[in-house]
C-alpha cells in the first residue's frame, strides 16, 4: 500500500491523541454525567417490524410519495399492461424534446425480455453500456430490488445487475418494480440490506429525479442525474 | 476577492451589514430553510426522541472512537479499501496529489465536500498541477467565480441569478439568460465532458458504518453518484469523527439529517459503499481511498463540552436559525464553517488566537441547541470558549483584544447587584446624572464614562440604552401598599 510508513506514523499518533485526550477527560465526564439527566429515551429504536399494511395500500403510498417529489408512477396488473405501460412512456418522451430513441437498458433478463416486447421503433437497445458509451442513451430502464413507502424510494443493489450507470447518466430513468418488493419503511430497508452476507459493494437509495436549488434556492429539476423518474410497479394479480 | 479572515470579524459583520442584496438574499434563505425544517420535523410523531438517540449514539462512538475506528477500518480494508492517516491539513492534500501524481491523473472532479473546503485541497491540486473540476452546482459556481462558499447545504446562497448569469456568460461563453432551467442544464452539459474525462473522483463522507466498513453519502443533484462511480479511482476524504456504530443507526440519522437541511424527508440519493467492487467486470471504480482526517479533532475529545462539537452531522441548521448568521451570513465568519457551529468549531480546529472574535459572535439566544438535530449544546460551548479567551489567555490572545477593563467592570457589577444599599445608591446616582447623557430620550453619550469600561460604549454604539427609570419599582410598591393602606 501505498504512503505506507508516513501514513503508519500518522496512524499512530492520531489513535495515541484519541486515547490520551479521552483519558484526560475521564475526571470531567464523571462529573459532567452526574448534572447530565439520563436520555429518556433508548439508544437504539427497537427493531425495525415488518408493516402491517397490505400490499395494495404500500403500493398507493408509494406512489403517493414519488409523485409528491415529482417522480411519476404507473401501476399495472400483468406483464402484458407492464409492456404497454413502458411502451406508452417510451412513445410519449419520443414526442418531447427528450427523444428517446437510444435505450440503454441493464443486464436484468426480466428487463431484456421485456424490452423486447415494446411496440414502438427505437433506434438502439444496449445492454449495460461502458462508461464512456453510457453517455449517448436518452433513456436508462433497469429493475429496482426494493423500494419504500413511506418516501416514494428506490432502492438500487448493484451487486443484483449492472444498473449503476443506466440509472443514472440518462436523462430518463424508467424503473420495474413487483408490489411485494415494497416495504412500509426506511428501517425495514435497511435491515433488508443487513441480512445479505455480505453487504453489497455500492447500494442506491433513489427518491425521484436529480434536483438542485442552487440557484436562488429556485427548484430545477434535473441537474447531474435523471430529469424525469418513472416507476411502472406490477402488481400481478 | 477581498480575503477575509477570522480576526477582522467586526469588520467583516460591518461590511455585510451594508450589503443589502446579501441581506435579502439570507432572509429568504434562513426563513425558507427554517420553515421548511419545522414542517419537515412535525411530520414525525418522535422528532425529540430521535434527537436523544441520535446524541445517545453520537457520545458513545466519541468516547469510544478508537475502538469504533479499529472496526471500521478493519472492516472495510478486508472489502478492499485502502486507508490513508492525515494528522493535519497538509498532511492530507500530501497524500491526495501523491495518490494522483501516482496515477498520472489530469482531472479531478469533485463532489461537495466541507472537509476539503477545510484542507484547502483545491490550492494544492493546482499547485500539483492537477485540474480539479468542482462539481455540485453550487460549488462548481463558486470555482468559476473564485470565491468560497458562504453556506454548508447552498454553498452559493449569497450569488443572485443575474450575477450567476454574467459569470457564465464570461466564463462559459453562453447568451445572457435569467433562467435558472437553462443555467442548470448549462453546468449539467458542461461538467459532462468532465466527468467522462476525469481519472480520479474525489468525495467526502456523511457517515461510516463500523460494523460493516460502509460509507455513505447523500445528496440531490446527482454529481456524487457520478463522482463516485465513473472515474477509475475514488477518494473519499473523512473526519475522524464521522464513524458511527450500526448499520441499523442509518435509519435515524437519515431521518434527521434531510430534515434538519433542507426539510425533505430524504435527499434524491444516498450511495452506501462498502470497499471496491466484487466482479472486476461490475461497474465503478477500482480502487477506493479513504483519507482519514484529524486535524485537530481528537484534541475536542479532552473535556465533555469540547467533545459535543465532534457530534455536528453539518446539517447547517443552525446557520439557518441563528439571528447573527440571518443577518451577517457566512463569509463574515470568515472561517470555512460558518454560523454557530462555525463559532466553535473553528476556534478548536485552528487556535484561538486568530478566530478569538468568533466565540462572541452570538447573543447567546439558543435557538442553535433548539435546532441541532444532535442537541449540541452551542451557547455552551461559547461560554467555555470564551472563558478560554479571558482565564487561560495566551499572552498573545491577551494582547490582540485587553479584556481587563471588562473583567474590572463585571466585579463592580457583582459587588453592587450583592448588596442592597449599593444597588439602589447607585440607581439613585445614575438616576441624578443620567440626564448630562440623555440624547432623544435615550442614552447615547457614555463619553468619558465609558472610556473607563469598554464593553460599554461598544454597545451603545450600535444601540441605544434605556434611561433609568424616575421611580424605582421597590419606590412604586411602596407607594401602592400605602395607598391600598388608605
Amino acid at each position: 500500500m501505498e504512503s505506507g510508513s508516513n501514513s503508519n506514523a500518522a496512524r499512530e499518533s492520531i489513535f495515541q491523541s484519541i486515547r490520551s485526550h479521552l483519558a484526560a477527560s475521564a475526571a470531567l465526564d464523571v462529573r459532567e454525567n452526574q448534572i447530565k439527566h439520563a436520555p429518556d429515551a433508548p439508544l437504539r429504536p427497537s427493531q425495525a417490524v415488518a408493516s402491517e399494511q397490505d400490499s395494495a395500500s404500500l403500493v398507493d403510498l408509494f406512489k403517493e410519495n414519488l409523485e409528491s417529489v415529482d417522480g411519476h408512477c404507473v401501476v399495472v396488473g400483468s406483464e402484458l399492461e407492464l409492456v404497454r405501460a413502458l411502451t406508452d412512456v417510451i412513445a410519449q418522451l419520443q414526442r418531447t424534446s427528450l427523444r428517446a430513441r437510444k435505450i440503454a437498458i441493464s443486464d436484468s433478463p426480466e428487463v431484456e425480455r421485456l424490452v423486447k416486447q415494446i411496440g414502438i421503433d427505437v433506434d438502439e437497445i444496449a445492454v449495460a453500456p461502458s462508461a464512456t458509451d453510457v453517455f449517448g442513451f436518452d433513456v436508462g430502464i433497469s429493475r429496482a430490488q426494493a423500494a419504500i413507502a413511506e418516501t416514494g424510494t428506490l432502492l438500487l443493489n448493484s451487486l443484483r445487475e449492472r444498473h449503476r450507470l443506466v440509472s443514472l447518466v440518462p436523462p430518463v430513468h424508467i424503473a420495474i418494480i413487483d408490489a411485494s418488493e415494497i416495504v412500509g419503511t426506511l428501517g425495514e430497508a435497511l435491515a433488508g440490506l443487513r441480512q445479505d452476507e455480505q453487504v453489497s459493494p455500492i447500494v442506491t437509495l433513489v427518491t425521484g429525479p436529480s434536483r438542485t436549488a442552487d440557484i436562488e434556492l429556485t427548484l430545477a429539476i434535473g441537474v447531474h442525474g435523471p430529469q424525469e423518474l418513472y416507476v411502472i410497479v406490477n402488481a400481478r394479480r | 476577492m477581498h480575503h477575509v479572515t477570522s480576526e477582522t470579524f467586526d469588520e467583516n459583520a460591518k461590511v455585510a451589514l451594508a450589503d443589502t442584496q446579501l441581506r435579502g438574499a439570507l432572509r429568504n434563505a434562513t426563513s425558507l430553510f427554517g420553515q421548511r425544517r419545522l414542517a419537515a420535523a412535525k411530520g414525525l410523531t418522535n422528532w425529540e426522541d430521535l434527537r436523544t438517540q441520535a446524541r445517545a449514539i453520537k457520545d458513545e462512538v466519541l468516547l469510544h472512537l478508537d475502538k469504533y475506528l479499529e472496526q471500521f477500518v478493519r472492516n472495510a480494508e478486508s472489502r478492499g479499501a485502502q486507508f490513508h492517516w492525515a494528522r493535519d491539513a497538509a498532511e492530507a492534500n500530501a497524500i491526495i496529489c501523491d495518490l494522483a501524481r501516482k496515477r498520472g491523473a489530469r482531472t479531478i472532479v469533485k463532489s461537495k465536500s466541507m472537509t476539503t473546503e477545510e484542507t484547502h485541497l483545491n490550492v494544492a491540486l493546482e499547485g500539483a498541477g492537477i485540474q480539479v473540476v468542482e462539481t455540485d452546482l453550487g460549488e462548481y459556481i463558486i470555482q468559476l467565480a473564485e470565491e468560497t462558499p458562504s453556506h454548508i447545504i447552498v454553498p452559493a446562497i449569497h450569488k443572485t441569478k443575474r450575477q450567476i448569469a454574467e459569470l457564465f456568460t464570461q466564463e462559459l461563453g453562453i447568451p445572457p439568460t435569467d433562467d435558472v432551467a437553462k443555467l442548470t442544464s448549462t453546468a449539467r452539459a458542461t461538467l459532462r465532458d468532465r466527468f467522462a474525462a476525469a481519472d480520479i473522483g474525489i468525495s467526502g463522507v456523511n457517515f461510516g458504518i463500523a460494523e460493516t466498513g460502509t460509507i455513505l453519502i447523500l445528496e440531490n443533484e446527482g454529481n456524487i453518484r457520478l463522482t463516485t462511480s465513473l472515474p477509475r479511482v475514488h477518494i473519499a476524504v473523512m473526519g475522524i469523527e464521522k464513524v458511527l456504530p450500526q448499520f441499523a443507526d442509518l435509519d435515524i440519522f437519515l431521518k434527521l439529517l434531510p430534515r434538519s437541511g433542507t426539510g425533505q424527508r430524504l435527499t434524491t440519493y444516498q450511495s452506501f459503499i462498502t470497499g471496491t467492487k466484487m466482479d472486476p467486470n461490475a461497474e465503478g471504480p477500482e480502487e477506493l481511498h479513504v483519507v482519514m482526517l484529524d486535524n485537530g479533532r481528537s484534541r475536542m475529545l479532552a473535556h465533555p463540552v469540547t467533545r459535543q462539537s465532534l457530534a455536528c452531522i453539518r446539517c447547517g441548521a443552525c446557520l439557518n436559525a441563528c439571528p447573527v448568521y440571518q443577518q451577517i451570513g457566512g463569509h463574515a465568519y470568515g472561517s470555512v464553517y460558518p454560523g454557530p457551529i462555525g463559532a466553535v468549531i473553528t476556534p478548536q480546529l485552528m487556535g484561538l488566537e486568530k478566530t478569538q472574535q468568533l466565540p462572541y459572535a452570538s447573543s447567546l439566544c439558543g435557538a442553535c441547541r433548539e435546532v441541532c438535530p444532535v442537541k449540541i449544546d452551542i451557547p455552551r460551548l461559547l461560554l467555555h470558549l470564551r472563558s478560554e479567551i479571558t482565564e487561560n489567555a495566551s499572552p498573545e490572545v491577551a494582547q490582540v483584544k485587553s479584556r481587563t477593563g471588562e473583567r474590572l467592570a463585571f466585579k463592580v457589577w457583582r459587588s453592587t447587584m450583592t448588596r442592597r444599599w449599593l444597588y439602589e445608591l447607585s440607581a439613585k446616582l445614575g438616576r441624578m446624572t443620567q440626564g448630562l447623557l440623555l440624547k432623544d430620550g435615550n442614552v447615547r453619550r457614555l463619553g468619558g464614562f465609558a472610556k473607563l469600561v469598554p464593553p460599554l460604549i461598544a454597545w451603545t454604539s450600535g444601540r441605544d440604552l434605556r434611561p433609568i427609570e424616575q421611580r424605582s419599582f421597590r419606590e412604586q410598591w411602596r407607594k401602592e401598599l400605602a395607598q391600598k393602606k388608605n
